[in-house]
């Protein structure tokens, strides 16, 4: 299986810490790959220096044969990848249909991608004139990943979707990515144990700073020590 | 009936967001509306001047604090310079009116007063927006990564070009005595006169406050604004290149301030005092307002406005000085900042 | 021995400028006591030209210092400090002309009331911190500094904006006769200032001062009470600016509305960005700097094509630019890019 994306050895500062010493991740195309790790063992950093919002300092981060260091974000995002942050960052001021005009890219991007987002999430079709701000957490998180849907993008990144989430919502929540994962190339940020086992097919640990251990998600299953030692829980 | 209630009710507070603001709001304008008809003796034509006046004044707030706000809410800079930007374009426009005494004097070539005052106020806006582009790029780019420096340097830029206006013009004030023939003809309201050019300027900047929501309401770029306002990363991460965003906005604000300076400029003239009484009411505005704010800016100006001429009025009528018209703007901001920091529609920053 | 060696320079300079009087005396043959004329002296010649040169750069000197301490160390930014400043000066002003008591004893109760007085609104405005965080506060303290500026430019008592001039001095520090001891006493209150924000900074509680200009909230998360520390700041950067503006308007003679105003608090900024945020020597190079250069160059002119420059004019204008060069290039000052240059070619 190709790789869409590999984040090779990427140190990342953050003013004077060094956040991330020595990241690495193979994304496969079609697959749902899962950081796991502790609070603050670096998977969020890992994320947003993908998208050069932290750039890194050293290593390299290829996507579609395309090296992405020193590429300003909004390129970066333009070549196909759809960010969706933690704690559900959409806009609470302007309306869900508004939120998602914010993400066209081509003129009729949101007309086109509007079956798809209406089909994975049926409820944002009856609250398309709302404010963000006048949602709920499970319906700002289903706006925020209908968001990334809405250009032709193909590789998702995923930011603890399921956080603060009821476990009913976040059941539904795992049904639309396992949806779109036909799609798209997913590359999400889970500390919920049960929710990554569930999506995701493969799996890399970071933890503090560093990627200690890949691979596929059926064999982490099975491996009760490895993730009590280094998520804390099983 | 309810229905009919429920639909003028909830747009309208939606428009206003909180209740307790709307509150606010009604009460200070029925404390300055009453403070206004105390001060005018009951009279309605004083009444009615003192009101058109602090209307005039709000427009004239207006265009320098909607570019402050608009600034501060995406870029989190607090523009100074917004202030000399409001004198240059007063300057800039006198001048050109004025080719006799001015220093730049290609006001010559048009004989038509009228004609040479609005070639002069586009002059004006065209450099101000030059300007505006100039201190973005060239000397704010930079140091996107240090905002203490931002807001210092905001300062310093204001400095030089207060005091280069200065070095070019002298310290003298300017009146204006070319005059366009709208400012010659004159409105009666209920017996006294008021100049039709002031009137204009009233009818534009409410025209500009509602043209400018419509277009960050309905428009692609006003919707980019909103959401950049509210978190530019995320704007970025979209794929929008917020930067040109930020360089198209300020460039706007400024130019904006220049507008106004130069419409003020009739019956302001042109004095070295313009730029910081702007800037600092303006910071009144938005202060109360809430920054960052659009709505809260208009309503701001609106209120600042009123309250400065009721209070020069006031101070007629009393007698107590002109101390208490002069820090008035002042006044509002201190008691606004300690009372409501987030002024009328802030949010929490 | 050892504090000879390492601090040689400042020696030099300490004893330098207290000999100053006398060496210029010696050097132009000019008396430091001024003039003899019958019974008293009067003030001319070099000696006594420099003198107030001096003494204002001390004054300046202590004013930026104090902003400095604010701003440069503990990272609260002000734009009302000229408030203290001009404050200073005018109760002393007042204080000797309409308290009715004897010159001496007016002026040393003004000291004391300018010390309370500071320390109060000090501690007012400190406390508006509490609700105003960084730019709201910064426009607060404009907003009052305006307000006080724009007060005392209209009160009849001290001739509005025309100011107050101070005929009533004690004879003692009267620039007008003795001219000498004023130098001395800004200068003792120049090396107190020096001194003292050198120890204060350099003490655990100059730490906190440095955590909470790095991250408020961190040092609030760490245990420490910041709204004492940045009172503590506030109160003493307060106080030493109305101490500067006392002397400032001694030797002018006068208290004049433009001392409260935002020209003031303009150059504190400016001088401390220039010479060096939160450094030591950064405010005296830069308030020192910056006003011999001003008295230099006060009458030079250049000429590019058909326009002369007159540089005492363009003064706040060259200031400006000069900042926004510093700001953008050199964003830590004369004494901070040196001291970054010292500390890379070590390595």
């Amino acid at each position: 299986m190709t790789s869409l994306l590999q984040i090779e050895n990427i140190h990342t500062f953050i003013g004077q810490f060094h956040i991330l010493e020595g990241v690495s991740v193979d994304v496969p195309q079609g697959n749902i790959t899962v950081l796991l790790g502790r609070n603050g063992a670096g998977k969020t950093t890992t994320l947003k220096s993908v998208m050069g919002i932290t750039p890194p300092r050293e290593g390299k981060v290829i996507y579609k044969g395309e090296v992405l260091n020193g590429k300003k974000t909004h390129h970066i995002a333009r070549m196909g990848i759809g960010y969706v942050p933690e704690h559900r960052a959409i806009f609470k001021t302007l309306t869900v249909k508004e939120n998602l005009e914010m993400a066209a890219r081509e003129k009729n991007d949101l007309k086109n991608s509007l079956d798809l987002i209406f089909e994975l999430f049926p409820d944002l079709k009856r609250l398309i004139d709302l404010r963000g701000g006048n949602l709920s957490g499970g319906q700002q998180q289903m706006l925020s990943i209908a968001r990334a849907l809405v250009p032709e993008n193909d590789l998702l990144l995923i930011d603890e979707p399921s956080e603060g989430l009821a476990p009913v919502i976040i059941e539904d929540m795992m049904r639309a990515i396992k949806r779109l994962s036909d799609h798209k190339t997913v590359l999400l940020v889970e500390q919920n144990f049960h929710v990554a086992s569930k999506l995701a097919d493969s799996y890399v640990i970071v933890d503090e700073g560093h990627s200690v251990h890949t691979g596929t998600m059926a064999d982490l299953r099975n491996d009760k020590a490895l993730v009590k030692r280094f998520l804390g829980v099983a | 009936m309810e229905n009919l209630i429920r639909e003028i009710g909830v747009p309208l507070g939606r428009f206003f967001g909180r209740t307790t603001a709307t509150g606010a709001i009604a009460l200070l304008f029925a404390i300055i509306l009453g403070v206004a008809f105390v001060a005018s003796q009951g009279n309605m034509s004083t009444f009615s001047i003192t009101i058109l006046s602090g209307l005039l004044r709000a427009a004239l707030l207006f265009l320098v604090a909607a570019g402050l706000s608009l600034i501060f809410g995406l870029m989190d800079i607090l523009n100074f310079a917004q202030g000399a930007y409001f004198m240059i374009g007063a300057y800039l426009a006198y001048d050109f009116q004025h080719p006799a005494n001015g220093v730049i004097r290609i006001g010559e070539a048009i004989p038509d007063p009228n004609l040479r005052f609005l070639v002069g106020v586009i002059l004006a806006v065209v450099v101000g927006g030059i300007l505006g582009v100039i201190l973005e790029r060239g000397l704010l780019r930079p140091l996107y990564e240090r905002p203490l420096f931002q807001l210092v340097l905001t300062f310093g830029v204001s400095i030089i070009m207060l005091e280069f206006i200065k070095l070019i013009w002298g310290t003298t004030p300017y009146a204006w005595t070319v005059p366009i023939t709208i400012q010659t003809t004159q409105f009666e309201i209920f017996g006294q006169g008021f100049s039709a050019y002031r009137l204009f300027i009233i009818v534009m900047g409410i025209a500009l406050m509602i043209g400018v929501a419509l277009l960050l309401r309905n428009t692609r770029i006003g919707i980019t604004i909103r959401a950049g306002v509210e978190d530019a990363e995320m704007v970025t991460a979209l794929g929008i290149n917020v930067r040109a965003v930020f360089t198209l906005v300020f460039t706007l604000g400024c130019a904006l301030a220049s507008f106004g300076g130069a419409v003020a400029a009739p019956f302001l003239g042109a004095t070295p005092s313009l730029g910081a009484t702007y800037l600092l009411a303006s910071i009144a505005v938005i202060v109360l307002g809430g920054l960052g704010s659009y709505e809260g800016t208009a309503i701001g100006s609106i209120i600042v406005g009123l309250a400065w001429a009721t209070m020069e009025q006031f101070s007629l009528f009393s007698n107590i000085g002109t101390v208490w018209s002069s820090i008035t703007p002042m006044l509002m901001l201190a008691l606004v900042l300690l009372a409501r920091p987030n002024g009328l529609f802030g949010e929490e920053r | 021995m050892k504090f000879l060696r390492e601090h040689w320079f400042f020696l030099l300079v300490f004893v330098g400028l207290l000999l100053l009087p006398y060496l210029i005396g010696w050097l132009t043959g000019s008396n430091p006591l001024g003039v003899i004329r019958g019974d008293r002296y009067i003030m001319r010649g070099e000696s006594t030209y420099w003198q107030s040169v001096m003494i204002e750069v001390f004054a300046l000197s202590v004013l930026v210092m104090s902003y400095n301490l604010m701003f440069g160390f503990t990272g609260v930014v002000s734009f009302g400090h000229a408030l203290f400043f001009g404050l200073g000066g005018y109760i002393t002003g007042i204080m000797v002309q309409f308290s009715g008591l004897d010159p001496l004893l007016a002026f040393v109760l003004a000291v004391g009331l300018t010390v309370v007085l500071c320390t109060v609104i000090g501690l007012v405005i400190g406390l508006a911190t509490l609700r105003l965080k960084g730019v709201y506060f910064a426009i607060f303290t404009l907003a009052l500094a305006e307000m006080v500026w724009i007060y005392f430019g209209r009160l009849p008592l001290t001739n509005g904006e025309d100011g107050l001039t101070m005929s009533n001095l004690p004879a003692i520090i009267d620039p007008s006769q003795n001219r000498l001891i004023l130098y001395y006493l800004a200068f003792a209150m120049f090396v107190f200032t020096f001194l003292f924000i050198r120890r204060l900074v350099n003490s655990p509680t100059g730490a906190v001062f440095k955590a909470i200009r790095e991250n408020e909230e961190r040092a609030q998360a760490i245990g420490y009470h910041t709204l004492r520390f940045k009172l503590f700041a506030i109160v003493v950067a307060s106080t030493m600016a109305g101490g500067a503006g006392i002397i400032h308007a001694v030797l002018a003679k006068s208290a004049r509305p433009e001392f409260l105003g935002v020209g003031y608090t303009v150059d504190s900024l400016l001088m401390t960005i220039i010479g060096g945020v939160g450094t030591f020597t950064g405010p005296i190079i830069g308030a020192g700097g910056l006003h011999l250069a001003d008295v230099l160059l006060r009458n030079a002119q250049f000429t590019i094509g058909t326009t002369t420059i007159n540089i005492g004019e363009s003064w706040t204008f060259l200031l400006g630019v000069v900042f926004v060069v510093v700001v953008l290039i050199f964003p830590f000052g004369v004494v901070g890019t040196y001291q970054r240059w010292r500390a890379n070619r070590k390595r």
